[in-house]
């Protein structure tokens, strides 16, 4: 290559940067030089406990622009396609310079699928209009919708630049459900009561039970995820706690009391807070299981090392004298034995694990009580926290029903199931009553 | 087998927080009729005097917050007593209105609006809560007393920017009820629909989380946020302040019209006698505006 060809390179590229910053610098100014600009229209999510905007039904609709060089906004009309509307919405109109707002106030006027909004002086270059929609509906079909409208500047009407489209769905089961409820005289009558009204709101029972189940599905996966791991440890430590060596029952005694003597919440804040700030970025969900396995093992230690302790010595003295080893009887002989016994205390652990994954809500994982929580910050309402508790009512009943069940069983087992008979007393009535 | 012991007892603390909007609701309804006779004589004349506004304790103006929410409150480091903005102008609120200040324990953001609703616990909710039509449909706001905005928070030198966030897979805490949680579902519909903004139970686990990484962003109110990044979290940075001329306001219930009332004519006395200019010099450096 000689130097004219080297000079005519660098030229195209300077000659290309230019045009690049040319083309750069069309893009971020608008692009007619006196414009408002549109600078967002979004709607607040109304579906309950989801992130969706339904068209049909009362929304909020926030819509952004700012003024420019040139600019004298006096007014504004937006425009909602075909079958949304603006009727019965009210609007409450925020104009700030900067970041501070400004005195200029407005007054907005629905009409159909239309809004106008006066304002009491004109706004000029670098204005920011802010104006919230309470109570609009977009169209009932659902799809992409696009805010588009006029302006007056300067005595002259423009063209408003279209919003970015603001996706909308048709209306749901659900929500079809809610909204009948919400026309029903008894629904009303009960909610007046203000006890009733805030925990058992028939609404949001239907609306929580429906959105709450994948939280619900959350937290039984982390607790049914995390157990097997807890077994398996809790048992590796029972054992080394029970073990003949000094240093084994040490690690085991101090794994034990320091897991179970601290608030699993601390445990939680520790591994959640402690592992991404040392380069480890797990899932919450994995996070959890793992706190959740190794909270539940110490526990599950503490169980099986009753357990086996509870076998009486005599049967390590008759394995023994069968010849059998320290290893071998503990295998044959005693943790069978241990598992029949601890199967109701590791039933009600299971039940306290499950009810405890709701702690790891307050590190942002998504299980049932972040969704309550989450349902309840919108709607200013308990009930969905009162939901939240049937869906833990529908493991744990169960639960507890088995745990007393096989305590009954075990109970008959241990003391040796054969023909009672009858009381005394039961008979000499029988016989009272045969004379009668 | 008895040395089983259960846990129970460790589900106090976290519960705690979610739980008790719903506690806070039974817990002190009987308050007031036990201490009725002993409020002060002064107070109670000029309770009378400003109209038949009724208060939980009588000649006490309760207040309730989440106390997570510096300069406007948080708590005393040596003392757990709650200080900030909002407890200057709730005891500055009950000077004008002859009242005493009574401020209760912390409670969770989004459980304020319905204990106020529910009545019992407390006379207002002063809590840098904006003024929003939801909330006014369950409870009366008093007139702004701050302007505020809404802002977010990075890591550091992160290369995130507002729409990088809208994307499936992103985390953003936001404090739970807040408007910030109401923008970043608004406007991060993406990230949002993933499950993506995360509602804790406030802006200090937030600001830890986008700290550690395990959040990329959190959006939360720019005072707020400028005020943490310059005292404490000085390893984040305001990504982008965002424009939204919110305003403070104080929660009454809508049972109690004539204590809103009476709210109103003292926050326009401090704002005329200079009082809330003070306030905000205490704890902004400067006048707001």
């Amino acid at each position: 290559m000689d130097k004219t060809s080297i000079r005519m390179g660098a030229r195209s590229v300077v000659a290309a940067f230019v045009l690049a910053l040319a083309f750069a610098l069309a893009c971020a100014l608008p692009s007619g030089a006196f414009a408002l600009t549109t600078g967002s229209a979004t709607a607040k999510p109304n579906e309950d406990g989801g992130s969706s905007v339904i068209g049909g039904l009362p929304t909020r609709l926030t819509w952004e622009a700012t003024a420019d060089k040139g600019d004298s906004v006096e007014s504004v009309e937006l425009v909602l396609p075909e079958g949304g509307s603006f009727d019965s919405s009210t609007t409450k109109i925020t104009t700030l310079k900067g970041l501070e707002r400004s005195k200029v106030e407005g007054e907005a006027t629905p009409q159909g699928n239309k809004l106008t909004v006066k304002f009491s002086e004109p706004l000029v270059d670098g204005y920011l209009i802010r104006l919230e929609i309470t109570d609009m509906h977009f169209p009932s079909e659902g799809g992409s919708v696009v805010v588009g409208g006029t302006y007056v500047s300067n005595g002259e009407t423009k063209q408003l630049q279209d919003s970015a489209p603001i996706e909308t769905i048709p209306n749901t089961l659900v929500q079809g459900i809610v909204n009948w409820l919400d026309h029903q005289p008894w629904v009303q009558a009960w909610n007046s009561n203000q006890f009733l009204g805030m925990f058992f709101k028939p609404q949001l029972i239907v609306t929580s039970l429906f959105s709450l189940l994948p939280g619900w599905f959350v937290c039984l996966g982390i607790v049914i995820a995390s157990y097997p791991f807890a077994v398996v440890l809790g048992l590796v430590f029972a054992l080394m706690k029970v073990s003949r060596f000094k240093l084994l029952r040490a690690i085991a005694i101090v794994y034990i009391n320091v897991l179970r003597g601290t608030p699993l919440f601390l445990q939680i804040y520790i591994v959640f807070f402690g592992l991404p700030m040392m380069n480890i970025n797990i899932d919450n969900v994995i996070l959890g299981i793992i706190v959740m396995a190794v909270n539940s093992s110490a526990y599950l230690a503490e169980i099986f090392r009753a357990g086996i302790e509870s076998i009486p010595a005599g049967q390590y003295e008759a394995a023994s004298s069968l010849g059998m080893g320290h290893l071998q009887t503990m295998v044959n002989i005693i943790l069978p034995q241990t598992v029949r016994r601890v199967i109701p205390t590791v039933t009600s652990d299971f039940i306290t694990a499950f009810k405890d994954t709701s702690l790891l809500s307050s590190v942002g994982v998504m299980e049932l009580m972040m969704f309550s929580k989450n349902l309840t910050s919108i709607t200013g309402n308990m009930t969905p926290y009162v939901t939240a508790g049937i869906f833990y009512l529908i493991v744990t009943l169960p639960l507890i029903k088995v745990v007393t069940v096989i305590e009954k069983r075990i109970a008959r087992s241990e003391r040796g199931s054969g023909p009672r008979p009858k009381a005394k007393t039961a008979v000499a009535k029988e016989e009272v009553a045969d004379a009668v | 087998m008895s040395g089983m012991s259960r846990r129970q007892f460790l589900k106090g603390s976290a519960l705690f927080a979610s739980g008790l909007g719903t506690l806070a609701i039974f817990g002190c309804a009987g308050n007031s009729s036990s201490s009725a006779a002993s409020s002060s004589a002064s107070a109670s004349s000029a309770a009378a005097a400003s109209g038949e506004y009724k208060l939980v304790v009588p000649g006490k103006l309760t207040c309730i917050s989440n106390l997570y929410f510096p300069p406007f409150e948080s708590m005393d480091d040596k003392t757990g007593e709650p200080v900030g903005f909002d407890i200057d102008m709730s005891k500055a609120l009950a000077e004008h209105m002859g009242l005493e200040v009574n401020w209760k324990p912390s409670q969770a953001f989004d459980s304020l609006v319905p204990a106020i609703k529910a009545g019992g616990t407390a006379d207002i909710a002063i809590a840098g809560m904006t003024i929003t039509d939801e909330r006014k449909q369950e409870v009366d706001m008093s007139d702004p007393y701050v302007d505020s905005n809404q802002s977010i928070v990075t890591k550091k030198g992160s290369t995130e920017t507002k729409e990088s966030l809208n994307a499936a897979g992103k985390k953003i805490a936001v404090q739970a009820g807040t408007t910030g949680e109401d923008w970043a579902k608004e406007h991060l519909p993406a990230a949002a629909a993933k499950d993506g903004i995360v509602p804790l139970d406030d802006i200090i686990a937030a600001m830890t989380g986008v700290q550690t990484g395990s959040y990329d962003a959190l959006v939360t109110d720019l005072p707020v946020a400028s005020y943490q990044i310059k005292n404490s979290f000085s390893d984040l940075q305001v990504l982008e302040p965002i424009a939204t001329g919110e305003q403070y306001g104080i929660a009454v219930s809508k049972d109690n019209p004539a204590l809103t009332k009476a709210i109103n004519e003292a926050l326009a006395k401090m704002e005329q006698d200079g009082t809330r200019a003070q306030i905000e010099k205490t704890w902004f450096g400067s006048e707001l505006k």
